[in-house]
């Protein structure tokens, strides 16, 4: 008994993480119908960039929050308005190979500048934990946890309350009828990519926390926001956190309960039946009507 | 530009022909690119049947090359006393019935999926693969797999494998051209520019896509199990590799998705960029294929044989434009 | 003496949550005919054309074509059994050219494939289009389109057209050229069935016309005569009807 109720609150605890993660991804398929295969490196981006600053600074990882994603802002706007955008025009098979080849030229150049070898983020208080009832928190996890928590609610109370929310969620739902009230498109877009890379990063520094993390990672890490998406639905935050916590249980039960290498095979499995099932997610789409 | 299909068949036996002399002209480096350019023209080959043709790209195919490679060196493991040709055949034999079963049995639920939804789920597979190979102790992936010698002793291991590769891609490409020139083929184009039209005007759709996905799969895991033979030794990392993936899309985008030759033209580019103009510079690669990934999307979506046909276009008299 | 209907409707009804879409629309077709089906925006044409093409079920009535039932059949089994429908949005095959376009139908059409090369090059007589055969679908306009969706149909040997506003935003030109290219497909044998709104165009080429209104079949005529059916001019121009 204690088994299972520690399982689960190791998947919820991963699958907030994993809702953070994903939710960029999220965002941008749902706002842009694009789909980001460089969202992962971005993630990774966050990572090492967080790691370098902590140790630069002699700073606690958390603090640099803003930073990273003040970064990842800037970085995510300039790749949307310039590079992507164009890729978009094409065809959408386009921006998806176009994202891959970054991708994939920026796992080399993370491999030259920081080293294949796995790396972590180590803040000072990462050895202790704590018990609620039967269960073991590790204070580590549990902050990782409460970030990704409160980031995805300003998320949220962003895109419904805020001027720029609005506009993100009119310009998704009907694109030509924004451009006909006088919104700026690519600019808006390049807007919504930014803050996704933001929200990448800032995943990047909380994954970082938790786990190790190499270049290599990076496929996994899309991978994981495309099945969140897949079983929470396209373009919310509440979808993302959905299927984040789906997909942290379904984790954590698979490795603890058919053998610690099996995660990804369930999760893809899920992934196919899901698709095959309800594409749209369980809670569709977030800025259109269901198809 | 039409070429009647005698002459396409006297081209491609004088193709095969000229490069049939390689080994016994060049340097051994150049030999075993050119073991490489022909061994990636044939998978590129393979995959445009299901990727240009039908317009279903797979971004994991390397899953079938995995697959193919692993199931022929585990049989061949326990056949050890039979004659080294014997048992490459049985190799192939083995690898194309795997790689027959399981993209059957896989057709069904992930041809339902379309466009970047297959390919991502392709991409999956393809990475579930690789995990259960290396993970499951049956499939030995991180221990790694010996391959017999199947060279006859009267020649060099690297001209008997490049005349392999010559012989396995001209086979390849024969079968795509035959698809080509077919009703089946026909029916592939067609569902590539308006599956639901196609399927409308009588095209048998399900049917087609399977057999494509089916026929891709298979001649992608025999050209595996030659590459396994040819590296003597494999784990999981040598076949189930992300690159190959996202190289198998790169030939056909870089000659020209969707043509039967295009293919093939990105593949010798590709190989020859990466093999010998790069070829020092190892930590390039991935950064190169990327690079070329993303100059081709922005500035030739057609790749060569696109360049070619707007350069042709060009060249005549504007036709009454359109709207 | 005539022949058999090609295609019977009895008593077709569909409902849409509560709303009568369709409502007992009996009618049937004459072979080698060309009828036309008009009727105000909203009375049901559309949705008609995909009750007989398979797209919906019917909620109530039976649809018979060449003497069998095919209620509620798929549409690619219908389509396979000699119907072939010519859409308003034409949706051709973009990177083939105009005779690969044409081809597909002659391929997987009724019977098989039989006669290929000649049944495409028929299909491209009929529908005026055999000169752009080696030109990009992406590069027609889009009358032409149209001629090459109806020449793709036709090569599919159907027995039965269904033509969905065939002339929409066409020019007068483009509109006799259209007209024109129906005439010449009724004569090698097939029957028609149109939607259309272009009134002159229809009068001029129909043998017969149905009209609906608020999913039923208020006229059922040769052109003149519905034309100066009461109800109907009632029903286009929403004046009550003077006799009743």
């Amino acid at each position: 008994m204690n088994l299972i109720a520690q399982t689960l609150a190791d998947g919820l605890v991963l699958g907030g993480i994993y809702a953070l993660a994903a939710v960029g991804f999220s965002l941008i398929f749902g706002v842009l119908h694009v789909i980001n295969l460089s969202h992962g490196i971005l993630v990774l981006l966050g990572a090492y960039l967080a790691l370098f600053l902590s140790q630069a600074l002699r700073i606690d990882p958390l603090l640099t929050l803003p930073l990273v994603m003040a970064a990842l802002f800037v970085v995510g706007y300039v790749y949307q308005r310039f590079l992507i955008q164009h890729a978009v025009d094409r065809s959408p098979l386009g921006s998806m190979l176009l994202t891959f080849g970054v991708a994939l030229m920026l796992q080399n150049i993370m491999i030259w500048v920081f080293s294949p070898d796995m790396k972590s983020i180590t803040p000072n208080w990462a050895f202790t934990s704590f018990r609620i009832g039967a269960v073991n928190f590790d204070a580590v996890r549990v902050s990782a946890l409460l970030a990704s928590l409160v980031l995805l609610c300003c998320l949220a109370l962003l895109l419904k309350f805020s001027p720029l929310g609005r506009v993100i969620r009119a310009t998704a739902q009907q694109t030509m009828a924004a451009r006909l009230c006088g919104v700026n498109v690519r600019h808006v877009y390049a807007l919504t990519f930014a803050v996704s890379a933001a929200f990448a990063g800032a995943a990047g520094i909380v994954i970082g926390i938790i786990l190790p993390f190499s270049p290599a990672d990076e496929a996994t890490w899309t991978l994981n926001a495309f099945v969140v998406v897949v079983l929470g639905g396209v373009g919310s935050p509440a979808g993302a956190l959905l299927g984040g916590l789906l997909l942290g249980i379904v984790s954590t039960l698979t490795a603890q309960y058919i053998g610690p290498s099996f995660p990804n095979v369930t999760m893809f499995l899920l992934l196919v039946l899901l698709l095959l099932v309800r594409p749209t997610g369980l809670l569709g789409n977030a800025f259109s009507a269901s198809r | 530009m039409k070429i009647s299909p005698a002459l396409a068949v006297l081209l491609m036996v004088a193709c095969a022909a000229l490069l049939a002399l390689g080994p016994m002209v060049l340097p051994p480096f150049y030999v075993r690119v050119g073991q490489l350019m022909l061994y990636s023209a044939g998978l590129a080959v393979a995959w445009t049947i299901l990727g240009g043709f039908a317009g279903y790209a797979s971004f994991g195919h390397a899953a079938f090359i995995g697959v193919g490679a692993f199931a022929a060196g585990l049989v061949e493991a326990r056949f050890s006393g039979v004659s080294p040709p014997l048992l490459l055949l049985l190799g192939l034999a083995v690898g194309g019935i795997c790689c027959a079963v399981l993209s059957a049995a896989i057709s069904y639920p992930i041809l339902r999926l379309r466009g970047t939804f297959f390919a991502i789920a392709m991409l999956g597979v393809s990475h579930v693969c690789a995990e259960l190979n290396n993970n499951v102790d049956f499939f030995e992936g991180s221990l790694g797999l010996n391959f017999p010698a199947v060279a006859p002793t009267s020649l060099e291991p690297a001209t008997f494998f490049y005349w392999l590769y010559l012989f396995a891609s001209l086979v390849v490409l024969l079968i795509a051209w035959q698809i080509r020139r077919s009703r089946f083929g026909a029916g592939l184009l067609s569902i590539r520019e308006d599956e639901d039209t196609a399927r409308m005007l009588g095209v048998p759709t399900e049917r087609y896509k399977r057999m494509a996905f089916v026929i891709s799969a298979v001649l992608t895991g025999q050209l595996g199990v030659i590459y396994a033979h040819s590296l003597g030794y494999i784990t999981t990392d040598s076949v189930y590799r992300d690159d190959t993936n996202l190289s198998l899309i790169v030939y056909s985008l870089l000659g020209g998705m969707g043509s039967l030759f295009g293919p093939v033209i990105g593949a010798f580019m590709l190989v020859f960029i990466t093999q010998v103009i790069l070829g020092r510079l190892l930590d390039f690669h991935l950064f190169a294929t990327g690079l070329l990934l993303v100059i081709l999307v922005l500035a030739a979506p057609g790749g060569v044989l696109g360049l070619v046909r707007t350069f042709q276009l060009r060249r005549r008299p504007a036709a009454a434009p359109a709207e | 003496m005539s022949a058999a209907p090609i295609l019977r409707v009895d008593r077709l009804s569909k409902n849409f949550r509560g709303l009568a879409a369709i409502a007992e629309v009996s009618f049937s077709i004459e072979p080698g005919s060309i009828t036309s089906i008009i009727g105000p925006n909203g009375a049901g044409k559309s949705t008609l054309f995909n009750l007989v093409t398979g797209y919906l079920p019917p909620s109530a009535g039976e649809i018979q074509f060449r003497g069998s039932a095919i209620t509620g059949m798929a549409t690619n089994r219908i389509a396979e059994l000699g119907i072939a429908r010519a859409f308003q949005i034409a949706r051709p095959f973009r990177d083939l050219s105009v005779f690969d376009n044409v081809r597909i139908g002659a391929l997987f059409g009724k019977a098989g494939p039989r006669d290929v090369a000649a049944t495409t090059a028929r299909g491209m007589e009929l529908a005026a289009i055999a000169h752009l055969a080696d030109q990009p679908a992406s590069t027609l306009t889009v009358g032409q389109l149209r001629h090459l969706e109806v020449a793709r149909a036709i090569a599919t040997r159907a027995d039965l057209l269904l033509a969905d506003e065939p002339c929409a935003g066409l020019n007068p030109t483009e509109t006799a050229a259209m007209i024109e290219v129906l005439r010449r497909i009724r004569t090698s044998g097939v029957t028609i069935v149109l939607v259309e709104h272009d009134m002159p165009s229809v009068m001029e080429v129909s043998d017969r016309l149905l009209v609906l209104d608020a999913g039923r079949l208020i006229a059922d005529g040769p052109p003149h005569e519905v034309a100066n059916d009461r109800q109907v001019i009632a029903a286009y121009l929403g004046t009550p009807d003077p006799v009743n």
